[in-house]
């Protein structure tokens, strides 16, 4: 499967990706400037973090956070894309204790774990489509011969 | 090969996953003594505060069986095993054969011996029966017994049910085994200003009630009630395993090795019904949640495959979510053990909090490596924490960054590649490999 890389020495920390996340996909305006008065507001699930570097959900072939989700809410689509499903999700936060790279969000106005599903219902990620200095990228993730994608 | 599984719920349904993503053929025979299949009783308090419908409980599909060609016996109690010849017998006296066995029977609530306790509305919460039976009680006053993640849960679904509640806990402290003081102080308070009446260092003595309970008494007072939830606890259901002569741990739970096989050849078992080693603690633990149950679940099915996969041990971990309104999650050991606690000597552990008006976060240190994570309000990063108490990092000079709210992974990922032999998966490495 593809994952999302960025390129270090491209990202300028300017955060357009977590602005156009925001928006595009949490947004109810799907506009920047009317965004801003949403209510509740728009979340990113991408964070430019460190030493600017712009980090989202990993969808990991073995996965922490959909095998601590009580009631199957935190799954995986056939392309093994990770995601919520937000209209079962019981806000518990047990999926945000496991993730590792601490990049599940638990929104208390959502009431919901907002995560990275790389816009899968677009069928391309914003934050690679707007990024300006073309630091985030999509490329095939190299498996190890001895892992299996499984879940 | 022939797999019979007995247990229906996380453990039970993820061994079943396991089996079915390496063999797609053998038939797999599944009983459960609860009718009600596929529901997660984490979601039950959800259920009683009316929260969640009946058909949102669900945590797999219910063409779960269809799908993965399991023939499921729904209602079906398993009363023996015989390990010899490889045969599990049914409450309807049927014989089943099996090859590989699955013990996934679970934990049962602890009743208390306190005098009255037989009377009419007075309920454990753990099946599907005992949340149908607090839902439909018309009850005005509820007592909760026992201040663990499920009494304070179940708590919350009786007040938002409109019901003047009571908790009783005969420890100092509400979540006695999963927060500190302080914590614990939070969600008491929490749960105060929601109007939760929160009596702890009580003990309740006797019920009284003609028939239906009517009132409880502690040592200190009187308290009048129609309702009372017991959440004392749960013991594992060894029954069956003892019967059969497997190994119980000093624990009580089923004995099981790092492959999650019993002492029985053929027979594995998984979920609150097995003790294992807790990463942690260091020692044996029966950790009763959720996730541990789905992970051992899993590795107890690839392995009864003829896989070999190690399990590494358990972390007890909880989230206290949206459902409180205040969220905290704690991760491995509570609190750092005192002299007469027993520490071993030599080990040197340390305990580093930081906390703010409605923020608290606090590492347990044992040596270099983090034993014990908590945090209250502000717990987004909470699990960069617990991968590294699970797969025991030499922390180091980087405590201050984890103590502190900049908190991410990217600013630890030198201490990742430092440790990179225990980060080979790939969505460590292609991070590790950015060249950052
Ligand atoms: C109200 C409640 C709230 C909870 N909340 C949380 C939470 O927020 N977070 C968390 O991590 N955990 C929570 N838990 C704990 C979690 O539900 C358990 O850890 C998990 O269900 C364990 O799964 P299991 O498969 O090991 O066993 P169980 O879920 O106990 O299932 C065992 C099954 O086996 C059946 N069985 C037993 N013996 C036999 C037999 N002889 N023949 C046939 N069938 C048999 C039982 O009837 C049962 O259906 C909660 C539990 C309860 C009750
Ligand atoms: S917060 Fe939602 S997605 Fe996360 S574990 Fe809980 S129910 Fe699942």
């Amino acid at each position: 499967m593809q994952v999302i890389m960025v390129d270090q020495r491209k990202c300028t920390g300017c955060h357009q990706c977590e602005l156009w996340c925001g928006s595009e996909i949490a947004s109810e305006s799907k506009e920047i400037p009317f965004s801003f008065f949403d209510d509740p507001q728009p979340v990113p699930r991408v964070f430019v973090e460190g030493k600017p570097f712009a980090l989202q959900c990993r969808h990991c072939p073995d996965a922490p956070c959909v095998e601590a989700c009580p009631n199957g809410s935190m799954t995986r689509d056939e392309n093994g894309l990770v995601y919520v499903n937000e209209t079962t999700c019981i806000a518990c936060w047990m999926c945000v204790m496991a993730c590792p790279f601490g990049v599940i969000n638990p929104s208390s106005s959502l009431k919901v774990a907002i995560k990275c599903d790389r816009c899968r219902n677009m069928g391309y990620p914003i934050c690679v489509e707007i990024c300006p200095t073309n630091a985030l990228q999509l490329v095939e993730r190299e498996m190890p011969k001895t892992l299996s994608s499984k879940g | 090969m022939r797999y019979v599984i007995i247990g229906g719920s996380a453990a039970a349904i993820r061994a079943v996953e396991a089996i079915r993503s390496v063999d797609r053929r053998s038939p797999i025979d599944l009983f459960s003594d609860e009718p009600t299949p596929l529901f997660s009783r984490v979601l039950l308090p959800y259920y009683v505060a009316e929260e969640l419908p009946k058909k949102l409980l669900n945590f797999r599909p219910l063409t779960f069986f269809e799908d993965q060609e399991v023939t499921s016996h729904l209602g079906v109690r398993i009363t023996a095993i015989d390990p010899e010849s490889r045969t599990v017998t049914a409450d309807n006296g049927q014989n089943f054969d099996y090859d590989r066995l699955l013990i996934a029977t679970g934990g049962s609530p602890i009743i208390p011996p306190i005098p009255g306790v037989e009377k009419k509305g007075i309920f454990p919460l753990k099946t599907m029966q005992d949340a149908e039976n607090i839902y439909g009680s018309k009850g005005k006053r509820a007592v909760v017994i026992g201040a663990g993640s499920i009494g304070v849960e179940s708590c919350i679904s009786l007040k938002r049910k409109g019901m003047d509640v009571t908790l009783v806990e005969q420890l100092g402290r509400v979540l006695p085994t999963v927060f500190d003081d302080r914590a614990s102080a939070i969600i008491r308070k929490r749960m105060e200003d929601l109007g939760i009446k929160v009596n702890t260092g009580e003990r309740a003595v006797q019920f009284q009630g003609n028939g239906a309970v009517s009132s409880m008494s502690t040592e200190q007072r009187d308290i009048n009630c129609d309702l009372v939830v017991l959440s004392i606890g749960v013991n594992p259901n060894v029954e069956l395993a003892r019967a059969a002569g497997l190994e119980i741990g000093e624990l009580g739970g089923i004995a099981v090795n790092d492959r999650m096989r019993t002492s029985a050849a053929g027979i594995f078992a998984a979920g609150d019904v097995v003790e294992t080693k807790d990463i942690a603690l260091d020692k044996k633990s029966i950790n009763a949640i959720w996730p541990c149950a789905v992970e051992q679940g899993y590795a107890a099915g690839l392995n009864m495959t003829g896989k070999k996969v190690l399990y590494p041990g358990s972390l007890r971990m909880n989230s206290i979510g949206n459902f409180i309104g205040q969220p905290a999650i704690s991760i491995g050991m509570v609190s750092a053990p005192t002299e007469t606690g027993g520490a071993e000597a030599g080990e040197a552990y340390q305990e580093v909090t930081r906390s703010s008006k409605d923020t608290y976060r606090k590492l347990i240190l044992k040596g270099s490596r983090i034993v014990g994570a908590t945090l209250v309000g502000d717990t987004q990063k909470a699990g960069i924490l617990g991968v590294l108490i699970k797969k025991q990092i030499e922390v180091g000079e980087f405590v201050p960054l984890l103590m502190s709210h900049k908190l991410n992974f990217m600013e630890i990922l030198p201490l990742i590649r430092r440790h990179s032999d225990k980060f080979s998966e790939p969505e460590y490495k292609e991070l590790m490999d950015t060249g950052l």
